[in-house]
């Protein structure tokens, strides 16, 4: 056992523990199981960490006393308050009410389930290209070189920015969400870099108009007649960057991760692929990507716990959807599942607003991949690398297959 | 979700918010929508059994 892996978790969990981000679920069981559903601890800023399917979807829906001043699981950087872009956030995520309504009734029409369906043909395209590179190899990072390469080149084609630029966009989008949870330097580099892109390309638009990208099409946007500000724009584009990339690639990753090594499970998909909208759901909920935060507005006792105002409660939906009062058999995947009111997208006002979008991508380069490569396995499950924190999954997972 | 498993019932408007395209659950679709209820995130769904 690591040496620093607490003795009582429920008092002192580590969500960057190395253990904890390989796997987290007997951690979250057993802070779930014991007395004390809703864990604390003093790391990395201190947070509040609830365990239960009700209590986690209870604080998302009282957005009143859990605000979204800050999302991120760790507090931010200094020097985030100044400079260029000191104020820009990444709306409507970071927004509370009132603001928060036109943040995000803004966006939806562009992730509607009948917008997104325009998509599916350039995301399987894509994916059998990215496949078209290492099915002659007889071996291939799923995570590497192919989940972490599709949502990046969906989400910029939506954008209408480089797609060359691909490749920087997701190291970017790690030194805010992965490395730069720990190190306050890395993520203040990379929230600068996206950033500075987006003060960019807007200013691109400004010079020489487009008409038909996200971009130019969100800053036309009137409320109230007045057109948007810039940052409100280039806080959009940062949060579908930031919350396009690495969650759902992280689902890819997992999910191929998962039928890599169970065979029944691809004989089924084949067998019944009518099942295919519930499996994508079964593997949202086993498999979780996402942990928001939220931030107590005033001091508030929630459940027996005395919160206050300013401490951070963790929004763990990958504990809550293994939740055994909510779930039959919550660490079995069972891809028909019936019920199944799972929380991977959140709960409340700020679900995910990309849900639709997320599911299309999840589902097409699931299908993709299992047409072109029906049988496949670990090389070796010891080698498979994760990152955790705030977004959860496999960022090396190495799979060979019959040439 | 709910337009997933009952899309007879269910669509979305043009927010991508659920909406209740029939008064009445035709027959055939009562089990998907049984399943669009059990399935809804945000327990929204109510079916009404009627004499």
């Amino acid at each position: 056992m690591d040496d620093r892996a607490p003795a009582d978790v429920t008092a002192d969990y580590d969500i960057f523990d190395p253990d904890f981000v390989r796997d987290p679920y007997p951690t979250m069981t057993e802070i779930r199981e014991s007395g004390c559903p809703i864990a604390h601890t003093e790391r990395w800023g201190g947070s509040w960490m609830p365990t239960r399917y009700e209590d986690v979807v209870a604080i998302a829906q009282e957005h009143e006393i859990f605000t979204s001043r800050n999302i991120l699981v760790t507090p931010p950087p200094p020097g985030v308050f100044e400079g260029p872009y000191a104020g820009i956030a990444a709306p409507p995520i970071s927004s509370d009410p009132p603001e928060h309504h036109w943040h995000r009734r803004t966006i939806l029409p562009t992730f509607a389930p009948q917008a997104v369906a325009k998509y599916e043909v350039v995301t399987r395209a894509l994916c059998h290209e990215l496949i078209d590179r290492f099915i002659g190899n007889g071996q291939a990072d799923a995570a590497g070189d192919y989940a972490q390469r599709i949502p990046v080149r969906v989400i910029a084609t939506m954008l209408g920015v480089p797609l060359e630029m691909s490749d920087e966009f997701t190291s970017w989008v790690r030194g805010v969400l992965e490395i730069g949870l720990t190190d306050p330097v890395v993520r203040m580099e990379n929230r600068n870099n996206i950033l500075g892109f987006f003060r960019a390309q807007l200013d691109d638009r400004k010079a020489n108009p487009r008409e038909d990208d996200l971009i130019t099409e969100l800053m036309n946007t009137r409320v109230d007649g007045e057109l948007v500000p810039d940052n409100y724009v280039i806080g959009v584009c940062n949060l579908l960057l930031v919350a396009g990339i690495d969650t759902t690639w992280s689902s890819i990753g997992s999910s191929l991760w998962h039928l890599a090594q169970h065979p029944e499970h691809r004989q089924q998909l084949r067998d019944q692929p009518e099942i295919w909208p519930m499996a994508v759901e079964e593997l949202l909920r086993a498999y979780s990507p996402v942990t928001m935060a939220r931030i107590v507005d005033h001091d508030y006792e929630f459940q027996g716990c005395p919160m206050h105002a300013e401490d951070r409660v963790l929004l763990a939906f990958p504990a809550a959807n293994r939740d055994p009062r909510q779930f039959q058999n919550p660490d079995e995947v069972i891809l028909d599942r019936e019920h199944n009111r799972h929380v991977a997208f959140g709960a409340g006002i700020h679900r995910c607003a990309g849900s639709n979008l997320a599911r299309l991508e999840l589902r097409v380069a699931l299908q993709t991949w299992l047409e072109r490569i029906p049988e496949f396995e670990l090389i070796d499950p010891s080698d498979v690398t994760w990152a955790g924190g705030q977004v959860r999954g496999p960022r090396r997972c190495m799979v060979r297959f019959p040439l | 979700m709910c337009s997933i498993a009952s899309p007879e019932v269910f669509g979305s408007d043009e927010y991508g918010y659920a909406v209740i395209l029939v008064a009445q659950v035709p027959e055939g679709s009562e089990a998907a929508t049984r399943r669009a209820e059990a399935n809804c995130p945000e327990r929204a769904i109510t079916l009404i059994e009627e004499g």
